[in-house]
């Protein structure tokens, strides 16, 4: 490491002198206008990930004055991802949390980011719609809970969200109503993927290639996909279409700043019951930034930690809590697998990690559970193979070595599934503080039995699949979870929800969430593309509001 | 522009392109004299001089040995990439290799008689092209999804060893030529040559246009130049299948102004090929993965050498009318 305080990414904010990292370029910048603090802008902006970045961008783009906040660095891809899965690390957000109840999550980097760019620069590039009926759970399928979102209205954001990250797909997708074509085509199939398509034929699904964030052909300064395999890591040759390399550019160019290492520890609200600006930590010292609006873009862990902690007289159990539903209905996604032993090589990772999908479970009602899932190939770089190996089954020694030597012959599947909203699983405050001051966020979780239904439901049809091409030494790993979703959902009344459908919160107009944590009900598929259509439905909601002149005094029933 | 609504001008472009050509032709044949459907009541073509057919066939030699030169480059690099996986995969660097070389011979050769060693080269390199084309079949087929848009963009290219068909029969088509040298009627197989070798390299830019084609829609036409070789050529084509089928004997000027467009744009896509590869991860200095895995440099140049062959096949059809 240099001197430079540049060259580090950790120690000192990089978007700073008017100049911001040129993601594209080694060692280049980019200019980015600043803001001043005391000068209120029209939207401040918490977060930068799947949430955040297109909506920035978005605002941007319209004409708002906008400040994004991350507390994580700003990381030149070119330079600073290595090969190296333990180096990599830093991309996740390993503040201390409290976790407990029957089900405990593992905090990481399965559902977390700090980074500008958030999650999206380590995640896995899974790019998939909602089934719509989801969007009407309840009603139309029994449980969870119903969106006050219309899915047609989302089929055209997502259509969108697919051409802004330019998304590899198949030529027509099996499941569900028509899409448009997606903007690149569908990767290579590595021997893992081809062996999810040998399984599901076998049982008579249907399966295809999946659609992934991640380029196929050059696009702009992105060079395709090299498949290389470091695809849950930071993507090192910006194939991986994350929001670092696209909306936080566009955004930049559109006219936003965005601050990176900067910690949002509490949002101000006035007299008047408005939100002021944000308090935040950047270089060592508490800040204040002025803002007309303020958006909460921190993810369902982080975004209740932000509106509890900030508590005032008037809203003693947080902010847009009136309904006591902050923090509360927290999902996750089961995350299970099965894998096993081919006696032909599989070199399982070689290329994205989840090259191939059946969708099945999720468009098949002929169950005695709720919820759906998915399922995909596998491809775990070696580290994190020998933690399923220790963990899921014990191997230590001997056994451990003789096992990890038939990596290149391993093969698995590993699901995405639905779990179900609960108010007992929440985020609450924990009297625990972090390394900013501020009190960290108690996460409670256990499983419900339609959860473990569906889970254990899903093990055997992986493992019939596995079965089915010959795959010897099954076994299954049974405890993984990763993405997340709740804590803020968004409804029809400011009675059963926190935000409205435009991630308005009920209770102060100008305040916004927006990630995540709105989900109602999680679904049976990586929520990314749904975050980033949600995202893109705000901003241009917003921007209707503003022309329309409803965005300061919103037009509500009582 | 979004992809979609660039596929959707660039298929329109392409349509109107091609009916405009082919009435474009028409009109001019109009102008010209009375509209014949020619082949059937084709007559005789008039004798070729010894030196003019020496010349055609001369030119066809070289059109061969061009195609064959991009087969042969773009086969090692794919079956190079392909790890010779199968033993058969060095086959057409044999016969490409051979089939380049006769087509030298042949270039240089002035003489006016068929070459019998040429001759069994050039069949040996169609006959390659033929069980090639089943060979990437089979491998196709053999993956998982069989038939599918996905194994068609990463599986064997399946159009691709057609490439060395067309080289052998061209290079055959040649030798037919050289061997009217003495004075006799251009004819193989009942028909005129030169309707012979316009059909045959009409029928090949199109299977080219679509090879180029299935491919940059797998690389998603990410620069607009990827569509320049599926809107030009098909011009080309058609107007020369026109001319092959049309009145033989005059000139055609759109004909030959197309086919000179499509040689050129062979040899200009071959640059686009060595900028796409320096827009791979690490570009060319790192080009010992990239030339493999980027575009193939040495694959447009194919669309060279038939439009040299369908140059070679106006001249015949213009200097030699046989109706």
């Amino acid at each position: 490491m240099s001197s430079n305080p540049s060259s580090d990414p950790l120690a000192a904010p990089r978007a700073t002198g008017g100049r911001a990292p040129d993601v594209f370029k080694v060692g280049g910048w980019v200019p980015m206008r600043q803001f001043d603090e005391d000068e209120p802008v029209d939207f401040v902006v918490v977060g930068t990930g799947a949430g955040g970045g297109p909506l920035i961008a978005g605002l941007a783009e319209g004409g708002f004055s906008v400040v994004g906040m991350d507390a994580g660095p700003w990381f030149r891809p070119l330079e600073e991802f290595a090969s190296d899965e333990t180096e990599q690390n830093k991309l996740y957000w390993t503040d201390e949390r409290v976790v407990d109840g029957a089900n405990p999550m593992v905090m990481g980097g399965k559902n977390s980011g700090k980074a500008v760019g958030g999650s999206t620069v380590h995640f896995a590039m899974v790019s998939l719609r909602f089934r719509p009926e989801w969007f009407k759970s309840r009603t139309t399928l029994g449980y969870g809970a119903d969106w006050p979102l219309d899915w047609r209205e989302m089929w055209d954001y997502y259509g969108r969200a697919e051409r802004a990250l330019s998304i590899s797909g198949p030529i027509s997708y099996p499941w569900g109503p028509k899409r448009p074509r997606y903007p690149y085509r569908s990767h290579e199939l590595n021997g893992a993927a081809e062996l999810l398509g040998r399984g599901a034929e076998a049982m008579g699904y249907r399966w295809t290639p999946t659609p992934l964030a991640t380029v196929s052909a050059p696009h702009g300064h992105s060079h395709p996909c090299v498949y290389r395999g470091f695809c849950r890591f930071g993507c090192s040759t910006n194939a991986k279409q994350s929001q670092l390399v696209t909306f936080i550019p566009r955004a930049l160019k559109a006219g936003a700043e965005i601050r990176d290492l900067a910690m949002v520890g509490r949002i101000e609200v006035g007299a008047d019951g408005r939100a002021t600006g944000v308090h935040y930590m950047r270089d060592g010292k508490w800040r204040f930034q002025r803002a007309r609006n303020v958006v909460v873009s921190g993810y369902a862990i982080e975004t209740p930690r932000l509106l509890l902690a900030s508590a005032t007289d008037r809203h003693p159990d947080g902010l847009a809590n009136s309904s006591g539903l902050v923090g509360k209905n927290l999902m996750t996604q089961s995350n299970q697998a099965v894998f096993g032993t081919m006696d032909n090589e599989v070199r399982w990772n070689k290329g994205p990690p989840s090259l191939s999908i059946t969708e099945h479970w999720n468009y098949d009602d002929a169950k005695d559970f709720h919820g759906g899932y998915c399922w995909m190939a596998q491809g775990p770089m070696p580290i994190e193979w020998v933690t399923i190996q220790t963990g899921s089954r014990g191997l230590w020694g001997q056994r451990l070595r003789d096992e990890m030597e038939k990596y290149n012959h391993s093969v698995g599947l590993k699901m995405v599934g639905e779990m179900l909203p609960d108010e007992r699983n929440r985020v609450t405050l924990h009297d625990d503080t972090d390394q900013y001051g501020l009190r960290v966020a108690r996460v409670t979780y256990g499983w419900s039995d339609n959860d473990k239904a569906l889970i254990q439901h899903a093990l055997g049809q992986m493992q019939t699949s596995l079965e089915a091409v010959g795959a010897r030494d099954v076994f299954r790993q049974e405890n993984d979870t990763n993405h997340l979703g709740g804590t803020a959902r968004m409804g029809f009344d400011r009675q059963t929800s926190v935000v409205d459908a435009d991630c308005r919160s009920w209770d102060i107009p100008n305040l916004w969430v927006c990630d995540g944590s709105v989900f109602p009900t999680v679904g049976g598929v990586n929520p990314h593309l749904t975050i980033t259509a949600i995202a893109m439905r705000t901003a241009d909601r917003i921007r209707a509001m503003a022309a329309d002149g409803t965005l300061n005094h919103p037009r509500r029933a009582a | 522009m979004p992809d979609t609504d660039r596929t959707a001008v660039a298929t329109s472009g392409i349509a109107l392109l091609g009916l405009a050509s082919i009435g474009a032709a028409h009109v001019a044949t109009w102008a010209g004299r009375r509209w014949r459907p020619p082949v059937v009541q084709a007559r005789l073509p008039a004798p070729l001089g010894r030196a003019a057919a020496i010349r055609a066939a001369r030119r066809l030699n070289r059109a061969a040995g061009v195609l064959a030169a991009s087969v042969l480059a773009a086969t090692a690099g794919a079956h190079y990439r392909g790890s010779f996986q199968h033993r058969a995969m060095f086959t057409p660097l044999v016969t490409a290799s051979l089939s380049l070389a006769v087509s030298a011979h042949g270039t240089a050769d002035r003489r006016p008689s068929a070459h019998r060693g040429r001759d069994g080269v050039y069949v040996l390199a169609a006959l390659t092209g033929v069980v090639g084309t089943g060979f990437h079949l089979y491998n196709v087929a053999s993956r998982q999804g069989g038939l599918s848009w996905q194994n068609l963009f990463y599986a064997a290219p399946l159009g691709a060893p057609a490439a060395l068909s067309l080289s052998g029969a061209l290079g055959f088509l040649a030798e037919r030529v050289r061997d009217t040298a003495a004075g006799e009627q251009p004819m193989v197989a009942g028909l005129p040559l030169g309707r012979v070798v316009a059909g045959v390299t009409s029928a090949g830019l199109m299977g080219t246009v679509a090879e180029a084609g299935l491919l940059h829609f797998r690389g998603a036409f990410n620069s607009p130049a990827m569509y320049v070789p599926i809107a030009l050529p098909p011009v080309a084509a058609a107007l020369l299948g026109n001319a092959a089928l049309g009145a033989s004997g005059r000139r055609r000027r759109w004909v030959r102004l197309s086919l000179r467009l499509t040689t050129i744009m062979g040899f200009v896509g071959a640059a686009f090929h060595v900028r796409g590869v320096a827009r791979q991860m690490g570009g060319w200095r790192n080009w010992r993965q990239n030339v493999l895995n980027g575009p193939p440099i040495p694959a447009p140049p194919s669309f060279t050498g038939l439009a040299m062959a369908g140059l070679a096949a106006l001249g015949l059809l213009e200097d030699h009318p046989d109706d």
